[in-house]
């Protein structure tokens, strides 16, 4: 631990809370945001008994938000039964929205700014906000602002029926128009990655959850919504030979070459999942569980515009800069939770950290950080099998990993999420 | 749920037209209301007994107007018959028959209570005949009863006298609209234990209780009651339930446990989560309970083995699990069922789990009590839920009207309040027992 | 070189006249495979004391590009409003050798400081060195604005004639064929069939080629293709600095048809950034570039 981490108190992991992820356009294409987040809170606070209480912050965000949604982590407390004068604001960084809020939170609680917080995220693709097209908007906007009705008429004349065609979010790089999948089909490529590797990894990922599932370890971490009780994309019959057989989905220009599938690629998921925070004098006058030390989070970013670097691999990055602060090594620790955005992802990052060449010339350092123990790698699953509503998954990561960690009663672990934009966080948690 | 038809009957011009069709007609019933009196008139106190005098001061420290021997023209809320010192049939007739003439001044939703001592067999024929007879007239008063108002008798054992903690608790659940759907029914009062509540509106106040298959039904308002009653309520069931259950832990300031209790570990997890989180167990209530009904020809084995392992494994489980944590005090109440007693055609699975509940509340006591706690079974008749407004519209009414003295289902809050009662400190000298809140179904008598 | 003669022109002249020019220049002949009228570009710089600048247009350019609308005039916008001052050369009476059809190969422009939208510019524009090319005739284009007396951007562009050849024509050099191997793609660009159309609507460049697929092959195209200010605008939103100067030049390999989707390779060396774009299903190169900071 570093000088100025040993000087401030810890921040604790009390628990968590989870919707099922269900898979996009399914079983919760009629909640919006705002719905699956109060839903993630309510199943939060009646597992903690925060009925009224006042917490600190409630921290997060959605990628994909409707313009009415402006204060959507507001809104949604609201509708809880937190008491009505809990704080709450917004906190978009991708993929990583998630890890970002509860980061912050924690940082605030070190400093005892804060006694709580509740971090986490939501996304759908189902309920995605649709907008209208450029041409139709800079019509409705003209006409807004004209005053005398011949302003007005002009304003209407330049409306043509192409405008009409609405606008959907995409999931590609706004910088570059690529998908994420195309980007991550190339640094796959770059690091070799086979296509077995990445459907073993899947494979893993299916079979891992289906047995977190199986021995009740989501008891205390999930409270069903809508009908559902399990995430859906999980497939825990799945096979090799499955995988196997499925086409590739990403990177189609590399041909034979591709080895990207819609199995070993996480779906378009809708979900939400929320962390509860605190100090250790809050836990303790609440009589609540302290399951982990949030110890430190890191973010990086890499410039993937101009190709040098993957645009997911900023976790790399990362970690090698949180392991020096903390000094640590990447072999210190009992769980690896890294998401797996992509099977590609996972098997990129853990060959470059193993790589002398990139540890030496682009993490700067004089020895690769080194191989990890893979049966220590998401041990319960991960976003291959549960799905990826973007800001909720690092409220799942932590809270599964704080609940691991406790349970073994000892230990740390590490969490990378990649994030778009060549974003990544990562964080350092230890058992209590 | 709501029931229509009671609404219909007591309302308006469907009210006269029933009146006029000689349709019957339910009456809507006195349920406890905090604030509300305890009784809604004065309190007619009959009989002789060496307690009467002790009894009547009691009655009169709750702010209850009692008469001895008439009430003349007054509205009479209840009838309390003190029988418990009678010695052979013959000595029931001045009692009764003065009870009878002021029958008819008892308001809708009153109360007839005796106080009387069990038969035992070894028992002099005489008294156990008049002891024994007490519970046959009393039964058929309720029966005879209308406008919502109800007969039941308090059974004093051994030498009690009808002043003990226990009986007074008893005896102020029974003239309470907390007793609304009980009806012709006995509770026996075993011991001197039990201490009456600081505060009459909040008699779980500091209590922990536990509740299991809380999410909706009978369970959520047994959550809901305990609650109003003052005590913090862990809420349980199945994760899979875990979206509704949070909605009543929300609502009454618990905290939610998404448990199966049929794991081996369950009764561990109860008591972990209690007392880490709220710093004791106090009380549990075993509501979590499945239906599988199928004629026993048709039985399968996944049919009997779910219901079985849910509604009485899983207890006798968690149960050997809080004895062996050695709770002080704990008190635990769980649901039985009429079926369970009677027997119901499709339901050989689910009466054998509910008759298992009362055989093992009865065996139970004694190890429960060693640590001051008790253990006791609340069997509910026909109780409108989720469950029950699946049944067709006429099965149901008939259901609900035929069958009771009552004439109409009871509602969840009803076997909530009578579960209260029972895990209240108060009642801590009932032990073993079995209460049916069942408005005096013919089913099980 | 012999001194220029300059015409001041009154004011920027509209492309749309310029284009009915090159027609009507067409129409009298100077048909692909005819000999020019001259054998040398005309020695005249025409010159526009004050360059139209609108910053309607502006956001627009800036918003088409996917750039973030700032107040700095990027160097193919520029490109843009000096561009109707470059084609009044090319369709001087004079010029020898005909517009339409003429192909774009290359440009290399030098930015040599930022200019703000509220600069008062001035361009001067003349042709030079007229050449031989295997397959016609290049001539360069430059093009000089200046705000006050500061030289801020200079640009050579170069046009080939297909097919007209001034006197012998130069031995058909055997090229190597040079096989294409594209670098790692860090982006792809969904062109639509209104991309040219697009691009017209904000620089006023209608050249029929660029707007659609009927228009195109009125002049010999198989379908509209994109236009080169188009691909270079979208590689310098990407590539470009902002407030420095910098040198930056594209040369065209083969025409983008529309719609496609181009694949696009923007790498930074240590002084440099390199980019290129190439046929995202064929594989063929389409354009290749640098942009290099001037410090």
């Amino acid at each position: 631990m570093s000088q100025a981490a040993q000087s401030i108190r810890p921040a604790v992991v009390i628990g968590g809370n989870r919707i099922p992820f269900a898979r996009s356009n399914g079983a919760y294409s009629h909640a919006s945001n705002q719905d699956m987040l109060t839903a993630a809170l309510d199943g939060l606070v009646a597992r903690f008994g925060l009925q009224g209480q006042r917490i600190g912050a409630v921290s997060g965000g959605a990628v994909l938000k409707h313009s009415k949604d402006f204060n959507l982590m507001r809104e949604s407390v609201l509708g809880t039964s937190l008491s009505a004068d809990t704080p709450a604001y917004d906190v978009q960084m991708a993929c990583a929205t998630g890890m970002e809020a509860i980061g912050s939170l924690a940082n605030k609680i070190k400093l005892g700014q804060l006694e709580s917080g509740i971090g986490g995220g939501v996304d759908t693709t189902s309920d995605a906000p649709i907008a209208v097209s450029e041409g139709l908007r800079q019509v409705l906007l003209e006409l807004s602002r004209a005053r005398s009705t011949s302003a007005k008429l002009k304003a209407l004349s330049k409306f043509r029926p192409r405008d009409l065609a609405p606008n959907a979010p995409g999931t590609g790089e706004p910088r570059t128009g690529m998908s994420m999948g195309d980007h991550q089909s190339i640094t796959t490529k770059a690091w070799n990655i086979t296509r077995v590797a990445q459907d073993e990894l899947a494979l893993a990922s299916h079979k891992n959850l289906a047995a977190a599932y199986e021995r009740n370890f989501f008891d205390d971490l999930i409270t069903p919504f809508a009908g559902v009780t399990k995430d859906t994309n999980l497939r825990g019959d799945s096979t090799l030979e499955k995988l196997a057989s499925l086409k590739p989905a990403f990177g189609k220009n590399l041909g034979a070459e591709a080895t990207m599938t819609a199995g070993n690629s996480t779906p378009l998921t809708d979900g939400a999942s929320v962390v509860l925070l605190g100090s250790e004098d809050f836990a303790r006058q609440h009589e609540l569980p302290m399951l982990a030390n949030f110890v430190d989070f890191e973010a990086a970013a890499v410039d993937f515009v101009h190709g040098a670097e993957g645009l997911l691999m900023a976790p790399a990055y990362a970690v090698a800069r949180i392991l020096e602060r903390n000094n640590l090594t990447l072999q210190d620790f009992d769980f690896y939770e890294i998401h797996e955005a992509f099977a590609g992802t996972v098997l990129s990052t853990l060959a470059a950290w193993e790589d002398a060449d990139f540890c030496k010339n682009k993490l700067g350092l004089d020895a690769p950080l080194g191989a990890i123990d893979r049966t220590k790698l998401n041990v319960n699953g991960s976003s291959l099998a549960a799905g990826h509503p973007f800001a909720a998954t690092g409220g799942r990561l932590v809270a599964t990993l704080a609940k691991m960690l406790h349970e073994k009663g000892s230990g740390r672990g590490l969490i990378s999420v990649c994030a778009a934009g060549g974003q990544g966080i990562v964080a350092i948690l230890e058992a209590r | 749920m709501a029931d229509k038809y009671l609404e219909l009957v007591n309302s308006g011009f469907t009210k006269k037209l029933a009146a006029t069709l000689g349709l019957p007609r339910p009456a809507v019933l006195r349920r406890h209301v905090p604030g509300a009196p305890l009784v809604p008139g004065v309190v007619l106190l009959l009989g002789e007994s060496s307690g009467a005098q002790a009894l009547a001061d009691v009655l009169l420290g709750w702010g209850l107007e009692v008469r001895r021997h008439s009430a003349g023209q007054e509205r009479l809320g209840a009838i309390i018959l003190l029988l418990d010192e009678l010695s052979c049939p013959a000595e029931l007739s001045a009692p009764m028959l003065l009870a009878g003439s002021a029958l008819r001044g008892l308001v809708p939703g009153g109360r007839v209570v005796s106080f009387s001592r069990p038969a035992l067999a070894t028992d002099a024929p005489a008294l156990a005949a008049v002891r024994q007879g007490i519970d046959g007239t009393i039964r058929s008063v309720g029966r005879e009863l209308r406008g919502g108002a109800t007969a039941n008798g308090i059974v004093l054992t051994d030498d009690l006298s009808p002043v003990v903690p226990s009986a007074l608790a008893a005896l102020r659940f029974l003239l309470s609209g907390r007793s609304a759907y009980v009806d012709g029914q006995f509770l026996t009062i075993s011991t001197d234990a039990g201490v009456a509540p600081e505060q009459q509106g909040a008699p779980l106040a500091g209590k922990v209780a536990v509740v299991t298959g809380a999410a909706r039904g009978i369970g959520a308002a047994i959550a809901n009651t305990l609650h109003r009653d003052g005590a913090t309520v862990v809420v349980v069931d199945v994760p899979a339930a875990g979206d509704a259950l949070a909605k009543v832990a929300n609502k009454i300031s618990g905290t939610a446990l998404q448990l199966d209790i049929t794991r081996a570990d369950a009764g561990a997890k109860i008591i972990e989560h209690a007392i880490s989180r709220h710093g004791s167990l106090d009380i549990v209530i075993h509501n979590a309970g499945i239906t599988r009904d199928k004629l026993l020809a048709n039985m399968d084995a996944a049919r009997w083995d779910s219901v079985i392992a849910v509604n009485i494994s899983s207890q006798l489980a968690m149960n050997e699990a809080f004895l062996a944590a050695k709770l002080s005090g704990l008190r635990v109440v769980s649901l039985a069922s009429t079926s369970g007693i009677a027997g119901n055609r499709g339901q050989s699975n689910y009466a054998a789990s509910k008759g298992g509940v009362i055989g093992m509340v009865r065996a139970s006591a004694a190890a429960f009590a060693e640590a001051g706690g008790s253990i006791n079974a609340v069997a509910p008749g026909f109780i409108e839920t989720e469950m029950t407004a699946k049944i067709p519209v006429a099965t149901r009414t008939v259901a609900r009207m035929l069958m009771p003295s009552l004439m109409q289902g009871g509602l969840p809050i009803d076997v909530a309040e009578a579960i209260g009662f029972l895990a209240s400190d108060a009642a801590a000298g009932i032990n073993g027992r079995t209460l049916r809140v069942c408005g005096q179904s013919l089913v099980g008598a | 070189m012999s001194e220029l003669s300059t015409l001041i022109l009154p004011a920027a002249p509209s492309l749309g006249s310029l284009y009915a020019t090159a027609a009507a220049g067409k129409l009298r002949g100077l048909l692909p495979g005819s000999k020019p009228a001259a054998r040398t570009v005309p020695q005249v710089e025409h010159r526009l004391e004050s360059l139209p600048i609108n910053r309607q247009k502006l956001v627009d350019y800036q918003r088409l590009m996917g750039d973030t609308v700032r107040d700095e005039l990027p160097s193919v916008f520029v490109h843009g409003i000096v561009f109707p001052l470059a084609m009044s050369v090319l369709v001087r009476d004079d010029f020898p050798l005909p517009l339409l059809g003429m192909v774009h190969l290359s440009n290399a422009v030098t930015h040599l400081a930022p200019i703000a939208p509220s600069a008062v510019l001035t361009a001067v524009a003349h042709a030079e060195n007229l050449r031989g090319h295997r397959a016609g005739t290049q001539v360069d284009l430059l093009v000089e604005v200046s705000a006050g007396t500061e030289l801020v951007w200079r640009s050579v562009s170069t046009y080939l004639a297909r097919g007209v050849f001034l006197g012998e024509r130069p031995s058909e050099e055997a090229r190597p064929h040079q096989e294409f191997t594209h670098p790692t793609r860090t982006a792809s660009w969904r062109l639509g069939a209104a991309t040219g159309r697009e691009y017209a609507a904000v620089l006023g460049d209608y050249n029929p080629i660029h707007l659609s697929a009927p228009s195109a092959k009125v002049l010999g195209m198989k379908s509209a293709i994109a236009h080169g200010m188009y691909l270079a605008g979208r590689a310098l939103a990407g590539a470009a600095p902002h407030g420095t100067g910098y040198a930056w030049e594209i040369s065209f390999a083969t025409p983008v048809f529309l719609p496609s989707t181009v694949d696009i390779a923007i790498t930074s060396a240590l002084d440099k950034t390199e980019f290129s774009g190439w046929g995202s299903r064929s594989g063929k190169p389409h354009f290749s570039g640098t942009v290099t900071p001037l410090a």
